[in-house]
């Protein structure tokens, strides 16, 4: 009968759909600032999805967003969020550091920076959070360099984009 | 006076001769075009009005509408999972046509080993497979679903001629159905019931650990398609998603379940004696005026009982339910039962709730109530709840409406145990579906062409009644924020809401949360709570218990309030346009009697000198080159010209109510987004008091990308945000404030992490 519960977590998501306003969107916002050569980055989820996602990696009971919502909490985001979501600029994979989450109704965000960064010439961003828990999953990814705006779409077929900036000094 | 007027004419004049004179330098050629403005008229999307449907959005003198009657005779066999039913269907022709045949919907087909409804899905392997799902996809081991008709006799006995096409069946009439004619005929049929949580049904059975089912019997008999004024029959398939399109009628209904079995359905019970204990059936009397808090009708210990028992005989439930369009009813050992009574000016509506122990103490705590809270608002927006009970049952991972009954998930766990988060899950999962008695089971839009005008429609009163529920849990300030994300996404896989159900990607956003956000907005934002309730209330009104369309609801809402929202049906419905509005420029200016650069410039042009300008005062522009200190800190009156005005045309009473502004904004407002919006702006001043000024979105009519509007102030300025509180899903706000904010809100983030 166990084996039903852990069925019920899963599946339960798509029916879902039916009935309560549903979708299964991240928006990930990558922002760099010369001044302070660096980028900052605000990735926001769902709570529900990722707590499904992260149950799906063996992370259970978490109670996310509750006053139960266990202690260590940001180590496992840090650690999904490291394993799901890699940047690579000017061609070398890049460390970000994890400064905060903030819970906002039924969305939660991470803020992410990676910093001293003095010239930036390529981007690269590899994203499958929730893509195989949520066969519709798409995450956006907005890109702004000085004046240039760039929105990528991924999903499970397309996990990857890059984006090259030419320098004309 | 005159001379004045006359002066400004010429100088009109000569400013749109100035304007021609440049055009004609232009080499290129332009090209006409239609009329593309975003505040055209809907003539060309709406269909003609006519006498059925009129151009007020009312039901016309010839609008028609057909009845059905069914008296049904139903036996739920628990240990085999299978359902019989016997029915007799009264057909009332009201329309003016003669009908050759008639559409009966057989849903269960869906579930059928030959169903289409997953061969028009494409797609790779899902995450997971249930050993049941696996064998049904890949083995050929299919679900035995969907109906099996032993027989269609005519009133007489005779066999009818039928031919079905997946979830629509065909029945031919021995001879034409004259207008104001009616056809009795029977049918006889079965099916097999699905596990629910198996296959993701709509409907279905819920298997528990102990042995027991909770039956969730829906769209369950064949039924009669809708034939009307627009469609002719509505017989599109159901392949799952879209859901229904059904006639009003009235229902008789026996259902035979085993004897230790609680159950409730659509109507009323018309033999409580037979099928509850002595005491069950006290208490079902006296719920009848606990107008304070939910009592018990089968208390917790009744169905813990029942649940470990499991009976050999039957009984038989008896409901009659008057002017429905459906009928659907739950059965289970396991239900607990309780109630509560509603007034509505004199009439008793009772609130019920089912449920097992397992849904406890989450469901006792609040179904009911929600239930109650839920007919009371959505009452006050539409009209008194005609219906002589709703009901709430749980149901695990349902959330399904049909008239008077509905299933909704949400359970604590194992402990009892349960999360904010679970508690709004269920109280919204409960107030939706009993909402959902207005919109469609009373004001019957076609839910299978038209997702939005149920479900958006009914998730807009939502917001409402949970927002009375428990305004800490459902705060209003979430709308219509909630639907920026889904409306900056991308535009290949976003559909227009006037789109059919079955074509449309993001089912939830798409026909639930973006209509619902867009009458937020129009109800807070562009028309006010009076006059959007009075116009949504009459819509609600005119075609309760009848079959509006999009386009009544459209003309509706402007018929009685006198707003044209046109543009507004145009982008939110028809388009899959965003808002994104800001502000790009602001320029202060201040008042003086010398005429500006400009000024002589104009004078110039029209072959006069400055001095022969008509008696004049003037804006400069603190940039401009003539700008002088003395000219900062001076009134308006401070300046004879004006002065002498004031002193000859008003009284001194009259001059100490005129406004008397110092500083003269020129802000420039841009609008990067498709659609048009009111300009909400929010002026701050240096002593920290704040003003605000709205805009209407015809402000957008001649110029869709940008326009200018002169602000006089009293007060300097020191910050302007564009819809400071995210009234109009704005997708983009970085570009609201003035002056532009420079501190990302990453920075902010930042800021606060490190003062801990
Ligand atoms: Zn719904």
């Amino acid at each position: 009968m166990k084996y039903r519960s852990y069925l019920i977590l899963l599946i339960s998501i798509p029916l879902l759909a039916f009935t309560i306003h549903k979708y299964y969107i991240s928006l990930c916002e990558v922002e760099y600032i010369p001044e302070k050569q660096s980028v900052q980055i605000i990735i926001s989820h769902f709570i529900d999805d990722l707590e499904i996602s992260l149950n799906n990696e063996g992370q259970k009971n978490l109670f996310l967003a509750t006053n139960k919502e266990v202690k260590n909490s940001n180590q496992i985001f840090e650690a999904y969020l490291n394993k799901h979501l890699k940047f690579t600029i000017n061609n070398k994979e890049t460390t970000y550091q994890f400064i905060g989450k903030e819970y906002d109704d039924d969305l939660v965000r991470f803020y992410l920076e990676i910093p001293n960064i003095e010239k930036l010439t390529s981007i690269e961003v590899e994203n499958t959070c929730l893509i195989k828990d949520f066969d519709d999953q798409q995450n956006i990814i907005k890109i702004k360099v000085k004046k240039f705006n760039k929105t990528l779409y991924l999903t499970k077929n397309n996990v990857k984009g890059l984006l090259n900036f030419q320098q004309n000094n | 006076m005159k001379k004045i007027t006359v002066a400004i004419l010429s100088l009109v004049f000569l400013t749109t001769a100035l304007f021609a004179q440049e055009n004609s330098q232009e080499k290129v050629r332009q090209k006409g075009h239609y009329n593309s403005s975003k505040f055209k008229q809907l003539d060309e999307e709406l269909p003609t009005p006519n006498k059925q449907h009129t151009a007020s959005g009312a039901p016309g003198y010839e609008y028609t509408q057909q009845q059905v009657d069914y008296k049904m005779n139903i036996i739920l066999d628990d240990d085999n999972q299978k359902i019989f039913g016997e029915e007799t269907i009264t057909y009332h022709n009201n329309s003016k046509d003669a009908l050759e045949y008639l559409w009966v919907q057989l849903d269960q087909n869906m579930r059928a080993p030959n169903s289409k409804s997953n061969d028009i899905n494409g797609g790779g392997p899902d995450v997971l497979y249930t050993p049941a799902k696996f064998a049904k996809t890949f083995m050929g081991k299919p679900f035995e679903g969907g109906f099996n008709i032993d027989y269609i006799k005519d009133a007489n006995g005779n066999s009818l001629n039928y031919m079905i096409n997946f979830t629509m069946m065909r029945v031919d009439l021995p001879k034409p159905l004259a207008s104001g004619e009616k056809f009795v005929f029977n049918i006889k049929w079965w099916y097999n019931i699905n596990d629910y949580m198996a296959d993701r049904g709509r409907s279905g059975y819920e298997p528990f650990p102990d042995g027991n089912n909770l039956y969730v019997i829906a769209q369950f008999f064949p039924r009669l398609a809708v034939y009307n004024n627009v469609k002719g029959w509505q017989n599109l398939q159901f392949w799952g998603s879209s859901e229904f399109a059904l006639e009003f009628g009235n229902y008789d209904v026996s259902i035979t379940t085993p004897k230790d079995h609680i159950l409730n359905a659509t109507g009323v019970i018309q033999n409580p004696k037979d099928v509850f204990t002595k005491d069950q059936y006290k208490r079902y009397e006296a719920a009848k005026t606990a107008f304070d808090k939910p009592v018990f009708i089968v208390t917790p210990e009744e169905a813990l009982a029942a649940e470990n028992g499991k009976a050999t005989s039957t009984k038989t439930w008896k409901f009659y339910a008057e002017n429905v369009r459906d009928f659907a009813f739950s059965s289970s050992r396991k239900f607990i039962w309780d109630a509560m009574a509603v007034d509505f000016n004199g009439k008793t509506v009772m609130a019920y709730s089912l449920y097992p122990n397992e849904g406890n103490p989450l469901w006792e705590e609040h179904s009911t109530k929600v239930v109650a809270n839920t007919l009371k608002v959505y009452s006050e927006s539409t009209f008194d709840y005609p219906y002589p009970h709703a009901t709430s049952i749980n149901a695990e991972r349902q959330g399904m409406e049909y008239p008077m009954i509905c299933w909704n998930g949400g359970r604590p766990d194992a402990n009892g145990k349960y999360n904010d988060r679970t508690k709004k899950g269920m109280i919204g999962v409960i107030t939706h579906e009993v909402g959902h008695n207005f919109f469609p089971m009373i004001v019957n839009s076609d839910e299978r062409e038209w997702t939005w005008m149920d479900e958006g429609i009914n998730s807009f009163v939502e917001i409402l009644a949970e927002y009375k529920y428990d305004p800490e849990l459902f705060p209003l300030s979430k709308y219509p924020k909630n639907i920026v994300r889904y409306m900056a996404g991308d535009q290949d896989r976003l559909t227009p809401i006037m789109t059919q159900g079955d074509n449309i990607f993001n089912f939830g956003s798409n026909a639930y949360a973006k209509p619902a956000a867009g009458l937020f907005i129009l109800r807070q934002t562009i028309m006010g709570p009076e006059l959007f309730d009075h116009a949504f209330k009459t819509y609600a009104k005119r075609w309760k218990f009848k079959h509006p369309t999009p386009a009544d609801f459209f003309r509706s809402m402007e018929d009685a309030s006198a707003m044209d929202l046109d543009w507004f049906w145009r982008g939110w419905f028809y388009t899959t346009g965003n808002n994104d509005i800001g502000i790009k420029e602001v320029k202060k200016y201040h008042v003086t009697d010398k005429p500006t650069e400009q000024a002589e410039n104009l004078a110039k042009r029209y072959g006069i000198t400055v001095d022969q300008l008509p008696p004049s005062l003037y804006l400069i522009s603190e940039d401009s080159k003539d700008y002088t200190d003395d000219i900062k800190g001076k009134k308006p009156e401070d300046y004879s010209v004006l002065n002498s005005y004031l002193q000859d045309n008003f009284t001194a009473e009259e001059k100490a109510t005129l406004k008397s502004p110092k500083y003269f904004y020129e802000l420039v407002f841009e609008k990067p987004g498709d659609l048009v919006m009111p300009i909400i702006v929010e002026f701050e001043y240096e002593d920290g008091t704040k003003e605000r000024k709205q805009y209407p979105a015809e402000i957008w009519r001649l110029n869709d990308d940008e326009v200018t509007k002169v602000f006089p102030s009293s007060k300097v300025i020191s910050k302007i945000t564009v819809d400071p509180d995210e009234e109009t899903a704005d997708v983009d706000t970085s570009n609201n404030s003035w002056p532009k904010n420079t501190e990302t809100q990453f920075d902010n983030f930042k800021k606060k992490q490190i003062k801990g």
